[in-house]
């Protein structure tokens, strides 16, 4: 089990549903960046299917989702279809509005952890760096 | 009372302006009706106007000037607030049509003037109920697919009588449904009156992604065919809402979202007079839709330069006379953003500062927002907190006694110049661009947006900006603090989903095809009016999904630029 | 290590049968040293040589990413598989970096016929041309026909990595402030095909004739290198630009039997000692290598003994400074 990571942590910025404001996941964006991620950074509605495509192709650590309106309730599909393509081991994490019954669901439904506004930077670099790094350490050996 | 003008014959400044002052005074007696005094508590008469009585060596007439003329700076018409106050128009929308037409009507019995649709998630999305995840469907919104949606919207609803806002992109399905629905209920369609609320499509496409359908060249092309024929045979709609409060909310600063609005209002103005229309009168129906933040007197600065700078703007770049063609209208809604999750009952304090800033802005049409904004849609009960601030700030506070109230203060006129100069650089700017359409196309514009919102996250995240309850004064809450949200029960967006399909299946298939053909014609040729064949199509039953389609297919989808 | 090695000989047997994940997760690792590396390196070897790399680059502002995009729809439509490598520059200072490129390209995320890849340069510098060249082979072994390479500017990695591609496209656009000086002389030097893109814009022709004045300095070889207009949002030209990079990979295939072994490292290598020497000759202060200068201007020697001698000294001592 490694506390570090060979090269930098992956993670994929996206927007799934009908939402299409992105003002948080472009800071979002930045901050990763800024703590020395790489960020793949798509264009929003993405389709659950796509969500899963992109993370296999950019073979990502992290998945980080912006929701505003309600899209989250689309999450715990996107962690059963992440489960059958073999990217179990691929975190989740969802940033935006989220009601606080919905916040439970999600995290029983896997979801790594549900940052509110208000969240600061130093919170979200160091949750990401974690679950990288825990992503890694479970990804299947090749 | 009416005093007897002698033309002014001196030409030293204070008669110059003594004479300004009566013509105002005249204007604003012929409009105001019955104008019984007011008084304040303590007995003292309030006047409309308070303004220095006489400024021979200084700017007063250049700057200021009064109320509905030139430059504008203190009001677009000459009794302002205290002739008709502003429309509330809170927006609305609420899964089905049907549970929409009954808010709608609760609404409009508690005092609003003005009506707002907002349409589900979906419906901006450009795509039918039947082909959504039914999760999130009807959750932000009313879902209006087709003709009958809209009728029954707005059942019982005097559409001739009441200005109606639609938050509607292009191609303004929504408004080609209403107008068959008043076609049907035998209303002419000049007593149809209202706006494509936000139907900006640069700011669209380069913040507000939500509303984003067609290419930007392909909106262009609708926005232009709809303006042409809504002058026809709608004139009394405004077909352009220009949207600063997309951007302000994606991060611009006031002043840059000032500037940017009035950079898109220019092009528009191009591309109209391209067009061959003419900027006399289309400018008339041209109105600005802006955030209002919390920065009390930023914001009233910030609305009195945009009226300055406009009406200078028209005159100079298109040669503008007519009066109602130099007017700076503008609905406003108090800026979300700056809404906390945290103590949510905090944001009823903000929302009323943030009206405050609206009215004494000088704004004509205001939403106010629910506090418990950031968590869901508005429930009831903070939608009616919301109206009420409105009602308590124009009945209680008063605020609507005096025109310009902040007019004269030394810190506000300082301002107002200082915005002035802010916002006449970020034009300066786009228009080294080469316009607003170019800057948007190449990523100027986001990346200035973008650049100011990290320095404004910066600065919270800092603490140099402090936010209550958030990172200053917070304390551990627990969830019962925040209100629980509804949902439209499933079985109401199914019915709807089922109803579409019966819809569907219900239509002259025959008639339904020619009219989809005619409208992809139209999109092919230059020469065909776009709106006209939407409206045909809706005659013959098609919904916005199909209409969005043929459109996408025809003009272009593109991808809204986002510039990480 | 036997394991290891023959856990990543597993890697190879999958992305050499196409299988997505694997060449996700080869594309990984292939920047670490190691065993496991050099294994799946060896693997894939007796696999190369099938894809044509087309390289695409040019100043920001360009639409590359969307001329890239309406290119796969070409090949698509001509029935290739295509793998994109998308690169861009890492912060200097934080080492992360925001990778955007495969927005225009979002037409292709569901195509199994498509494999687009964000990378980061990762400070590797001098070295990114090396690690694209990696990524460019796992494609190949993965059997993809065509495999674009997009990079962002014209500087020195850039060209470097152009200098990978079979088939090298410099992609300007009109009014972009500075025009073609945007394309330094590096890359231009190496082009095989010059686009104009956004060519509905009315400086377009102007863009063509200053490009095709500049293309008349370059030293004459046996490609001739056209000057292409294409609109990437109407997706005009591409057609010809197509058959363009189709006819310059050919004409590459043909010129050598070395060109197919290890052909894009081999180029590579030939192109770095070229530059290790280049830069040795014309810099150090060496007083063999002056020595050689002289006797050649003075026709002591000829040039194939000058060059030996070069090399030989080049060899024994060491590098200064």
């Amino acid at each position: 089990m490694t506390e570090v990571l060979l090269a930098p942590a992956r993670v994929l910025v996206t927007k799934i549903g009908l939402d299409g404001h992105d003002r948080g996941s472009r800071i979002i964006a930045a901050y990763l960046r800024d703590a020395g991620m790489e960020v793949i950074y798509t264009n929003p509605w993405q389709a659950i299917d796509a969500v899963v495509a992109l993370a296999l192709e950019e073979d990502v650590d992290v998945i980080g989702i912006s929701s505003l309106a309600t899209d989250h309730l689309l999450v715990p599909k996107l962690m059963v279809a992440l489960d059958a393509a073999g990217l179990g081991h691929v975190r989740v994490v969802v940033g935006g509005i989220v009601p606080d019954e919905d916040e439970a669901d999600l995290l029983s439904a896997g979801v790594s952890k549900v940052f509110h506004p208000g969240a600061v930077r130093e919170e979200i670099v160091s949750v990401v760096e974690q679950l990288a790094i825990a992503a890694n350490n479970e990804r299947p050996v090749d | 009372m009416m005093n007897n003008i002698d033309k002014p014959t001196s030409t030293t400044g204070s008669d110059t302006q003594r004479a300004a002052f009566e013509a105002w005074q005249q204007n604003y007696d012929a409009l105001i009706g019955e104008d019984t005094p007011v008084k304040n508590r303590s007995g003292i008469e309030v006047q409309p106007l308070y303004w220095p009585g006489g400024d021979p060596d200084g700017d007063y007439g250049d700057k200021l000037g009064f109320p509905g003329a030139d430059p504008m700076t203190r009001g677009i018409y000459p009794t302002m607030h205290r002739g008709r106050t502003w429309s509330q128009r809170q927006l609305i929308g609420l899964g089905r049509p049907v549970d929409f037409n009954a808010r709608i009507k609760k609404i409009l019995a508690s005092g609003a003037s003005a009506l707002s649709i907002i349409p589900c998630n979906s419906v901006y999305r450009g795509i039918d109920c039947d082909e959504v995840e039914p999760e999130i469907l009807g959750t932000c919104g009313t879902i209006i697919n087709t003709e009958e949606d809209m009728d029954i919207c707005l059942a019982d609803i005097p559409i001739d009588e009441i200005s109606i806002g639609l938050n509607d992109p292009s191609p303004f399905t929504m408004l080609a449904q209403m107008l068959v629905v008043a076609e049907k209920r035998g209303i002419d369609w000049k007593k149809v009156t209202g706006t494509s609320n936000q139907s900006d499509y640069i700011s669209h496409f380069v913040a507000n992604h939500m509303f984003y359908r067609l290419s930007l060249q392909g909106a262009r092309r609708v926005q232009l065919d709809t303006a042409a024929y809504l002058a026809e045979h709608v004139p009394n709609w405004n077909a352009f809402s220009i949207v600063g409060q997309h951007m302000q909310q994606a991060g611009a600063t006031p002043a840059q979202a000032m500037g940017l609005t009035l950079s898109t209002a220019i092009q528009y103005a191009e591309d109209c007079k391209a067009r061959g229309m003419e900027p006399e009168k289309f400018l008339e129906r041209f109105t600005f839709f802006f955030d209002i933040s919390i920065s009390f007197f930023e914001e009233v600065a910030k609305f009195r330069a945009g009226r300055r700078i406009w009406n200078n703007l028209v005159t100079e770049r298109f040669g503008v006379t007519n009066p109602r063609a130099k007017r700076f209208k503008f609905h406003a809604q108090t800026s979300g953003c700056d809404l906390t999750r945290q103590q949510p009952l905090n944001n009823i304090a903000r929302v009323t500062v943030q009206a405050m800033a609206g009215i004494l802005g000088g704004l004509q049409s205001m939403h106010t927002d629910g506090y418990d904004e950031v968590l869901s849609t508005p429930t009831e009960d903070s939608a009616k907190i919301a109206v009420s601030t409105q009602n308590i700030l124009k009945h209680e506070a008063h605020l609507c006694d005096v025109i310009d109230p902040l007019g004269g203060s030394y810190y506000v006129e300082s301002l107002t110049d200082a915005m002035e100069a802010e916002i006449l650089d970020v034009i300066a700017q786009i228009d080294a661009e080469g316009g607003m359409f170019k800057a948007v196309e190449s990523g100027f514009v986001q990346q200035l947006i973008g650049a100011s919102a990290l320095e404004f996250q910066d600065q919270v995240d800092s603490g140099e900006q402090i936010v209550v309850g958030v990172n200053a004064f917070a304390e551990d809450e627990d969830a019962s603090a925040r209100p629980t949200l509804k949902r439209p029960p499933k079985e109401h967006m199914e019915q709807q989903v089922e109803r579409l399909k019966q819809n569907k299946a219900a239509r002259d298939t025959d008639a339904l095809t020619q009219a989809l053909e005619g409208l992809r014609k139209a999109a092919q040729s230059e020469d065909t009016n776009i709106f006209a064949a939407e409206i045909d199509a809706i005659r013959a039953g098609a919904t916005l999904g199909e209409i969005v389609k043929v459109l996408r297919d025809e003009l272009g989808f593109g991808q809204p630029l986002v510039v990480a | 290590m036997q394991d290891q090695a023959a856990e990543k000989s597993g890697l190879a047997v999958r992305l050499l049968a196409g299988q997505t994940a694997a060449l996700a997760r080869a594309i990984s690792i292939i920047d670490r040293d190691g065993q496991a590396v050099s294994a799946l390196l060896k693997a894939i070897e007796p696999h190369l040589g099938r894809a044509v790399v087309v390289g695409f680059t040019g100043p920001p502002g360009a639409g590359k990413s969307t001329l890239v995009n309406a290119f796969i729809a070409e090949m698509r439509g001509r029935g290739k598989t295509v793998a994109v490598a998308a690169v861009d520059p890492s912060s200097p200072i934080t080492g992360g970096a925001v990778l955007g490129d495969r927005i225009r390209m979002a037409e292709h995320t569901m195509d199994p016929g498509v494999f687009i890849r964000s990378l980061a340069s990762r400070g590797h510098l001098g070295g990114l041309s090396a690690s694209a060249a990696r990524v460019a082979d796992l494609m190949d072994a993965a059997g993809f026909d065509v495999i674009v390479l997009e990079t962002v500017g014209a500087g020195q990695s850039e060209v470097e990595m152009a200098e990978m591609a079979d088939v090298r496209i410099v992609v300007s656009a009109p009014g972009l402030g500075d025009d073609v000086q945007a394309i330094k002389a590096g890359i231009l030097e190496i082009a095989d095909i010059l686009v104009v893109n956004k060519s509905d814009l009315p400086l377009a022709k102007r863009t063509v004739g200053q490009l095709q004045a500049m293309l008349a300095l370059r030293a004459p070889g046996d490609w001739k290198v056209p000057v292409l207009t294409t609109n990437a949002v109407d997706r005009t030209g591409l057609c010809d630009l197509a058959d363009a990079v189709d006819r310059r990979a050919a004409a590459r295939k043909m010129k050598g039997p070395r060109n197919a072994l290890g052909g894009r490292t081999r180029r590579l290598l030939a192109q770095s000692v070229a530059k290790y020497a280049e830069h040795r000759v014309l810099n150090e202060a060496n007083a063999t290598i002056d020595a050689v200068v002289a006797d050649l201007q003075q026709a002591e020697i000829g040039l194939d003994d000058a060059i030996e001698k070069i090399l030989m000294q080049l060899c024994e001592s060491q590098k200064n400074g």
